[in-house]
């Protein structure tokens, strides 16, 4: 029978056994790198050298983790404050910034195919709405999940994942007609 | 009713969201982990050990170098053929009820 994530971090805690640790990263890697590489833009060495930070981090401080959420909604909280601390270093949460890649994404210019205009359609979406349509649509979070990760009101969630969904059906309706 | 536009682009989020293999990534995090220290039942073994050969090195060297030793067995070479098998009787039951207690007190601990 395969463990839950809870008995693995039952067993972190008690016997200290990184095996159970690594069991954990080996089954949330790939959520994890996934909405890094969707933060950063599909930078994907930078994505998985945030990652990596992402779980040293929780194993250092994994005893601060009291189990009222789920260990993968914890995870991306570390994941998305190591982002902002990255981003905020290197200047990229300043707006300006955000229009320049905008305009580089521009789903017009890409790709002709409908799944690369998409997902430049969703790499050219404003970071908080990016952000919170990469956690509620792709890893299937909860808005109050989100609002949690993001450390933010859940209606701001709510307002985000609407305008950000409203933007990325025009690109759908687009290739409909 | 759900508009279908919203149906087909919750199903393209979720499908354009590939698993990433692994490749190595987590061993790479498992190498820069920091050291782990010992559990409390390790620390505790590791206490009870290093007190043992402790006591040992200064009992021996207490007792000068461990004639004691010496002078137990010079008395028991020294016992009737009846005392020495009654010695030796009562030293088995000892050994026998200490690793009783030791064996159940430790399937107690398992099952708490």
């Amino acid at each position: 029978m395969e463990l839950t994530d809870a008995d693995l971090l039952a067993r972190v805690l008690v016997d200290g056994d990184q095996h159970a640790f690594g069991e954990l990263v080996r089954r949330h890697q790939s959520p994890v790198r996934g909405l890094l590489r969707q933060l950063v833009r599909a930078d994907v060495e930078l994505a998985d050298d945030l990652a990596q930070e992402t779980f040293i981090r929780a194993y250092k401080h994994i005893r601060s983790f009291r189990g009222e959420s789920k260990f993968s909604t914890w995870l991306y909280r570390i994941a998305y404050n190591i982002f902002r601390e990255h981003a905020r270093k290197r200047k990229e949460l300043v707006g300006i910034d955000e229009e320049q890649l905008q305009a580089k994404a521009d789903p017009q210019t890409v790709d002709p195919g409908l799944r690369h205009d998409l997902m430049n359609a969703l790499a050219g979406l404003p970071l908080h709405e990016r952000t919170a349509v990469t956690l509620c649509c792709q890893n299937g979070l909860s808005h109050d999940e989100a609002a949690r990760v993001l450390d933010i009101p859940l209606g701001t969630v709510k307002t985000n994942v609407l305008r950000g969904r409203e933007k990325l059906k025009k690109i759908l309706a687009d290739w409909a007609t | 009713m759900n508009d279908p536009l919203d149906d087909l682009l919750d199903a393209r989020l979720r499908d354009e969201a590939p698993y990433i293999d692994d490749a190595g990534f987590t061993t790479r995090v498992m190498k820069q982990l920091p050291r782990r220290r010992l559990s409390w039942n390790k620390q505790r073994a590791v206490v009870i050990f290093v007190a043992t050969i402790v006591s040992v090195v200064v009992a021996y060297f207490a007792s000068g170098e461990g004639m004691f030793v010496h002078d137990a067995f010079a008395r028991i070479s020294g016992l009737q053929p009846l005392q020495l098998f009654l010695v030796i009787v009562a030293c088995g039951i000892t050994m026998t009820i200490a690793g009783l207690w030791a064996a159940l007190t430790r399937r107690h601990e398992t099952m708490i």
